[in-house]
């Protein structure tokens, strides 16, 4: 190789310069092949982070599915309506008539005063948390059905749970908001412009679901913690949807196969307790923070002033003497110069650093399907029966055999039975007024701004913001 | 998953195989080049020790001087007296060159002796180089827009950012600080927003590495001290930067394709200098508190309207129901004459930061070094004893082979950040405590809970956060001139950077009367992030002139991998609260986070450069980028520009024009891209929560499967004038840009119905961002011991969104529109306060009687800045040097009623909001009081708080920078030289703004500080 220095190339014609450097260039030929050599696609493929799954290794292992429903479970445990710490069971007893409010956040107190504006977050974060389990329940029904990895019946059981978490799901959105989206699909094109769905259409749908998914759940197994749903439970949200349909034969029939598979817990202190026989579906606390269920930590009063709720005295008068769930489910706490003594549910004791829980977060249980299917009976004309399914859960209380006889009676005393049993329980008390057509006359002597509009929540703002599909806004907001 | 490994390994290897043979090659030339050098230089003339002094103007000695002789390819410097030796014969014509003065050629011919006159180089033009990245340009002949900040400016700011030293002083260059906390981060936005969702963020690259700037921060830890987000920046000494380079236009970016659509910032580390070994120390203290207060209600003014709203709010029958107490303990329980200054307990100490720095350089003529260590430790405004700490160090090695062929540079750069700080970001509570709360420490020194009803500050000070950063940035660049002209340059780089933090939540910042015991509520949690890269980066480098033309062409390729991992843990229960700082010690732990991503990328790219009788300059620029971001189909973009500049000055007509000095029109049209959207987002995934369930691992959905995800496509288009006139004394800049993003690759917001917040993907909608910048720049007056120099510049901005398809029924649908710029907020229309009811009104534009988000919020405001500049003016008298700088911006932004609560709230307020209505007939700017307990009222304050009402001009005129420097050196003993410099930072704001700060309008972030430092500088 020759080599020019600089006043060497500037005497030499260009021409003959350039031919030189394109042979040069020649020279470096390899490099140049070289570096093409080494495919660009084949140096930015990266194996996915470690922390990840792809959606269909997922499916190929029923202990992935498994870890997708706990999902499922933790996020209903600790947010969102079902139990997290603003749950139906503390917000629709403000809502109604079975809790107080004592602090300032103005989103509790839109709740307690019936005033509740469509850009309150607490009610943004049920309706978005519903739509996120239910995404998560139809993309696993999706992922299991195009699996072939699982077995026939994991594949149901799975399939099974999703359909009842969807159906489960859509039951309290549809109570608390009337007509909402019915989500099937994991389509987020759909989803994303989806319309509302009639509250009678919803109930159907979710009817269907449950029937189907009471076909692919299993039995409930006596050697494991009632902590998944299974076909009981899918059972027991049936029986409730045909009580609030008013498919009285159903409800009858639906809540009889679930008294017949369980036991009812006749010790009134053991109702709460994780070992209840009546249990049918409960959520275990998680054993890493120190807080045992979410209801202990919401109810209990430690001391005063320090409370967020305490029990309204309309509820508290409406025990009658000598009601074991008075003295047992309830307690007070008096303030420390003697002042103040309010009252709180205290259904689950244990607040924290438990070693071993002793308590989980009951769902569903047995005491609901006895009174849906004494309110069955009577609309069935079954009036004795109706009295004994009523008597059952009296006199587990240690209360004599209801007084009630005719059908408006018997009415008022399910009603009343069902405050004092499932009070602070997941808006039983609310949904219960509102089914029954009692909201307005219950409701309106004592609470300062009870107007019609009440028997729906407002559609969240920002939903309708971003998908003018769902207008109008339910009537009144 | 197995044959990517496989995959990648091969590439890895092919890559160093590559390097290795190229070097190899590279050095056989090299043997065969030399060998030829020795032939030719065995027939020379006799030759002698030449000898000779060099002085300026004023007779003053010129040390430093590189003396070179061209023919021997071997050069000598000067000494302190400005004297020189040099081997030459009487043929042989020495160059001398120094920084800041003219460049002087000589020939021997007999004399043995040579005094050299250096004419100081005022031509301010001619001699700028800036850094292009892969190449470097004249100021003069560049064709694409180059914005440059000097280590001069940089040295005169107090700050610990070089983000915070280029603030205001860029046109185009648009950076606002996150937060005045020590360590915390920046946003910059470089011709404003190109994307809809996207970030600002530009490429980053250090000494040629690209440096990853996003924050490692953990959520869960420094949320509320420096909204997580830590900027790596921060690592940089801002006293180790010689240069930062921003790269504006498609001329200039188009080279670095995909990662530059928001513009690219090159920092050029200091390299030692040939010479004597110098030593140079600084030191420095500054003082710094909090230059604005709010003027708050007192307690008798607080407690009036604290009563006036629990009376409006119906609770007046209640307040004296005991159950009750919980809501109004500072009206029924607490001291009601007790008064506590909160901004001065909380936010009014005086923060110190003590900075020092020693380097060492010099060097031979073949081979320069720079050492320098600098350690600073800095205290916050907060009470307790917060501190940041930071040590760094920079080194340089430089090195060239005798005959200039090879060539290296190597350069390090490692510092070690820590630091302490309360969990949260104490502001927000200074501005809002009840004027009247109690005593911070009861009788014994504990900490005051006053009976559970009061949140005691200082609990949040037991709450310890602490960051430590480690961060090393290593490169070499290597070069070989294969034959003349040809060179073969490789760029190496490695970063690394991690980061550990944690907080800590002891029992003993609780309430005891919770009786928390520190085995059930204590708990720690520990973020360990670290990042690693490394680059590797062959090119070309060939050029030629022919007498009229130039030529330059550029070659080059990009392998780049990054690899992030990060581990987030939560320990509950420790045994007491001194073992908190253990995670072993924890009852339970919980793994909050544990990802890793990597990120690989590979590119070719080149670059044309044909430059005509130093008139007519064509620029053309490309590349073609591969990312692993991307989905399968769409991971490789193609990008690329033209440059065009043509100096009319040189035109025959204008070449002796008396008072144009120098005239370039230039333009340039190109496209960039981005991929700054985050790793595998394509990936229809689940995640690892951390979480568990009945003993089983919790996975939760978190992705959606986009294969059709692809690059974001940024076209900018851009002209300019640049005119010097009067002996270049008056430079002009004048620039106008169109930038077009489209293709927009966004986070779409999605409806909740979806089961997702947002899906990233590509969206058909445009963004326009057009804008005008000028740069003036001035040599008022240049006599012998004063001179005045002025800088001015000035960027009118505007964002637009031009196209969105299907907007009115997207998400986007009350949140965009098309012709607005993207930064637009919709707001109610205020009516002010109705004068019977008290409460404030809106316009109902659909009057349907309810006002709702929905259709009523129908004013459009936009918080994008209108304009914004600096002003820079440079007075010198003889040793004494004053700089003052001004920054400036017209924008508007939230006032204090989006930020404060409503008058009788519990929680303290500015005294305007005492101006309240009281009464029927009233008419009053504020409307009743109400403790927010009826949801009535507090729904019109909050729709007031999204009303136009809450907007108002947050424009500025800020003294940014002063600084005033005397140099002691003495002429005469010039061997040591000192200055002893006072600078100040933020010293005056001229403002409208009734809020904390006008620059960011937040009043639970500490706003800028205002700074004084002192500090010596010595040099010998």
């Amino acid at each position: 190789m020759k080599y020019y220095n600089k006043n060497t190339i500037l005497k030499i014609m260009n021409k003959q310069f350039v031919e030189k450097v394109i042979l040069k260039i020649k020279n470096l030929l390899p490099f140049l092949l070289l570096i093409s050599c080494i495919s660009c696609t084949d140096f930015i493929q990266v194996d996915p982070p470690l922390n990840t799954l792809i959606s269909e290794t997922v499916f190929k292992d029923a202990a992935t599915v498994e870890s997708a429903f706990a999902n499922i479970y933790v996020k209903m445990r600790d947010q969102g309506m079902v139990s997290g710490s603003s749950g139906l069971g503390a917000m629709m007893g403000l809502y109604s008539d079975e809790l107080d409010y004592y602090l300032n956040d103005i989103n509790y107190s839109e709740i307690y005063q019936n005033h509740v504006s469509a850009s309150n977050t607490i009610i943004y974060s049920w309706w978005s948390e519903a739509y996120k389990l239910i995404y998560a329940a139809n993309d696993i029904l999706k992922g299991v059905e195009n699996s072939d990895a699982l077995s026939a019946e994991d594949r149901d059981r799975f399939k099974g749970q999703a359909l009842f978490v969807r159906g489960y799901m859509h039951s309290l959105l549809t109570s608390i908001f009337g007509d909402v989206p019915y989500i099937t699909t994991t389509n987020y094109v759909e989803n994303n412009k989806v319309s509302r769905t009639p509250a009678a259409t919803v109930y159907n749908t979710i009817i269907a679901d449950l029937t189907e998914a009471v076909e692919l759940l299993k039995d409930s197994d006596s050697a494991v913690e009632r902590v998944i749903p299974n076909k009981e439970v899918a059972n027991a949200l049936l029986a409730r949807m045909y009580l609030y349909t008013e498919n009285w034969e159903l409800a009858e029939a639906t809540a009889t196969k679930l008294i017949n598979t369980y036991t009812f817990e006749s010790n009134i202190q053991k109702v709460f307790l994780k070992n209840s026989s009546g249990s049918i579906w409960q959520l275990k606390p998680d054993g890493v923070s120190n807080r045992n269920t979410s209801e202990a930590n919401q109810f209990i009063i430690r001391f005063i002033p320090g409370q967020l709720y305490a029990m309204n005295n309309n509820l508290l008068d409406a025990f009658e003497p000598g009601d074991l769930r008075r003295t047992h489910w309830i307690s007070n706490m008096t303030s420390s110069d003697g002042l103040v003594t309010l009252n709180y549910a205290h259904k689950y004791k244990a607040l924290f650093n438990v070693e071993e829980s002793m308590e989980y977060s009951i769902i569903f249980r047995l005491a609901e399907q006895y009174l849906i299917r004494s309110e069955a009976r009577l609309h069935l004309g079954n009036i004795p029966g109706s009295q004994n399914d009523l008597n059952r859960i009296r006199n587990r209380a240690e209360l004599p055999n209801t007084t009630a006889e005719t059908q408006e009676e018997l009415l008022s005393a399910i009603l009343q039975e069902r405050a004092v049993e499932f009070f602070t329980e997941h808006g039983h008390r609310w949904f219960d007024l509102k089914r029954m057509g009692r909201a307005k006359s219950v409701l309106e002597p004592i609470k300062l701004n009870w107007s019609d509009k009440n028997l729906l929540l407002p559609i969240p703002e920002k939903e309708l913001e971003f998908n003018s599909n769902l207008k109008p806004q339910n009537t009144g907001y | 998953m197995k044959n990517n490994s496989i995959v990648k390994g091969r590439c890895f290897l092919c890559a160093i195989f590559y390097l290795f043979i190229s070097l190899f090659y590279a050095n056989t030339i090299h043997a065969k080049a030399s060998l030829n050098t020795s032939f030719t230089t065995v027939f020379t003339l006799q030759e002698s020790l030449v000898t000779g002094r060099i002085t300026d103007k004023n007779g003053m000695p010129v040390p430093d001087v590189t003396i070179r002789n061209p023919r021997k390819q071997m050069g000598a410097i000067s000494d302190f007296e400005g004297n020189f030796k040099i081997q030459a014969n009487p043929k042989d014509t020495l160059v001398f060159s120094a920084l800041g003065f003219v460049t002087q050629t000589i020939v021997v011919y007999e004399k043995k002796n040579i005094l050299v006159l250096l004419v100081e180089d005022v031509t301010q033009l001619n001699e700028i180089v800036l850094n292009a990245g892969y190449y470097t340009v004249k100021e003069k002949e560049r064709t694409g827009n180059i914005a440059k900040l000097s280590a001069e400016t940089i040295e005169k700011q107090p700050v610990n950012n070089p983000l915070a030293a280029m603030q205001g002083h860029l046109s185009g260059v648009n950076i606002v600080q996150n937060t005045a906390v020590p360590g915390g981060g920046y946003n910059i936005e470089i011709r404003g927003k190109n994307f809809i969702n996207g970030g600002t963020e530009p490429l980053y690259v250090v000494d040629g590495v690209p440096f990853g700037s996003e924050s490692l921060a953990s959520v869960s830890i420094s949320v509320g001290i420096n909204g997580a987000n830590i900027s790596p920046l921060n690592a940089m000494n801002p006293n180790d930067i010689e240069s930062v380079e921003v790269l504006k236009d498609a001329d200039a970016t188009a080279i670095y394709g995909s990662r530059a659509a928001n513009g690219v910032v090159l920092i050029t580390t200091k390299k030692g200098k040939a010479g004597k070994t110098k030593f140079n120390v600084n030191m420095s203290s500054t003082l710094s508190t909090v230059s604005h207060f709010l003027d708050l209600m007192n307690t008798q003014q607080y407690l009036e309207a604290r009563m006036e709203g629990i009376i409006n709010d119906g609770y007046g029958t209640l307040f004296e129901n005991p159950s009750y107490d919980r809501i109004w303990p500072d009206v029924k329980n607490w001291d009601q004459n007790r008064y506590t200054n909160w901004q001065k307990e909380l936010i009014g100490g005086t923060a110190y930061r003590n900075k020092m720095q020693l380097s060492v350089s010099g060097g031979s003529e073949q081979t320069q070094f720079l050492i320098n260590g600098a350690y600073q430790n800095e205290t916050t405004v907060f009470p307790g004893d917060s501190k940041y700490g930071k040590a760094s160090m920079h080194s340089n090695i430089n090195h060239q082979s005798k005959d200039n062929r090879f060539k290296i540079n190597f350069a390090t750069i490692y510092s070690r950040e820590k630091n302490n700080l309360p969990r949260t970001d104490l502001t927000s509570e200074a501005y809002t405590i009840e004027p009247n709360a109690p005593a911070i420490f009861d009788e014994n020194g504990d900490l005051n809970w006053e009976n559970n009803t009061f949140d005691n500050p200082y609990a949040l000070l037991e709450e310890d956060y602490q960051v430590q950063i480690n961060t090393l940035i290593g490169n070499a660049a290597i070069s070989y001139e294969i034959v003349p002209d040809l060179l073969f340059k490789t760029n190496l780089g490695f970063t690394t950077y991690d980061l550990d933090s944690y907080r800590i939540l002891p029992s003993s910042a609780r309430n005891p009367r919770f009786g928390f015991t520190p085995i059930d509520n204590s708990s720690l949690t520990t973020n360990s992030s670290a990042r690693q890269s490394w680059i590797v980066e062959p090119q070309l480098h060939w050029k030629q002139d022919w007498n009229t033309l130039d030529l330059n062409i550029l070659l080059g390729t990009t392998f780049q991998n990054q690899t992030t991992e990060q581990v987030v843990i939560n320990g509950r229960g420790f045994p007491n609260n001194d073992l908190i700082r253990n995670i072993s010690a924890a009852k339970s732990l919980q793994i909050l986070e544990d990802s890793d991503s990597n990120y690989k990328y590979q590119a070719f790219f080149g670059r044309i450069n044909l430059n005509l009788k130093s008139k007519y300059i064509l620029n053309l620029t490309g590349r073609r980028d591969g990312s692993s971001r991307f989905g399968p189909a769409k991971q490789f973009g193609n990008f690329g520009a033209v440059g065009l500049a043509w100096i009319f000055s040189e035109e025959s007509l204008l070449k002796n024009s008396s008072f144009l000095s120098f005239g370039k029109f230039r333009a340039s049209l190109g496209t960039t891209g981005s991929d700054n959207i985050g790793d595998y987002q394509f990936l229809d995934s689940y995640k690892v929560s951390g979480n568990n369930y009945n003993g089983i691992t919790v996975v939760e959905p978190s992705g959606i499967f986009n294969p059709l995800f692809g690059w974001e496509v940024n076209k900018k288009l851009e002209v300019a004038l640049e005119l010097g006139l009067f002996e270049d004394r008056l430079l002009l800049n004048s620039v106008w840009y169109q930038n077009r993003s489209s293709n927009q690759l966004i986070g779409i917001p999605l409806a909740a119905t979806t089961g997702f917040g947002s899906l990233t993907g590509n969206f058909d909608a445009t963004v326009e961002n057009t804008g005008l910048e000028i740069d003036l720049t001035t040599r008022n007056i240049q006599r012998k011991h004063f001179s005045w120099n002025t800088n001015f510049n000035i960027t009118v901005p505007k964002n637009r969104l031009v196209k969105f398809p299907e907007l009115e029924t997207s998400t986007f649908a009350n949140r965009l529109i098309i012709g607005e710029p993207l930064s637009i907020v919709h707001l109610y229309n205020a009516l002010g306060v109705d004068a019977t009811t008290g409460m404030y009104e809106f316009q109902d534009y659909n009057e349907d009687g309810n006002i709702t988000s929905l259709y009523d919020k129908q004013i459009i405001e936009d918080f994008s800045p209108k304009f914004y500049g600096g002003l820079a003016n440079t007075f010198t008298y003889k040793n004494l040097s004053l700089n003052m700088f001004f920054q400036f911006k017209k924008q508007k932004g939230y006032n204090s009623f989006r930020a404060q609560s409503v008058t009788g709230h519990r929680s303290n307020g500015s005294v305007a909001l005492l101006d309240r209505w009281k009464q029927i007939g009233d008419t009053a700017p504020v409307m009743l009081a109400t403790a927010s307990l009826n949801p009535n009222f507090f729904n019109a304050f909050s729709y007031q708080r999204f009303s136009n009402a809450a907007v108002s001009d947050a424009s500025f005129i800020r003294l940014r920078n002063i600084s005033l420097t005397y140099n002691f050196s003495n002429p005469k003993k010039n061997r040591m030289d000192a200055s002893v410099y006072l600078q100040g930072q933020n010293l005056l704001t001229i403002t409208s703004y009734d809020g904390p700060d006008p620059e960011q309008s937040s009043h639970s972030i500490l706003p800028p500080l205002r700074q004084i430092t002192l500090g010596l500088q010595l040099s010998f």
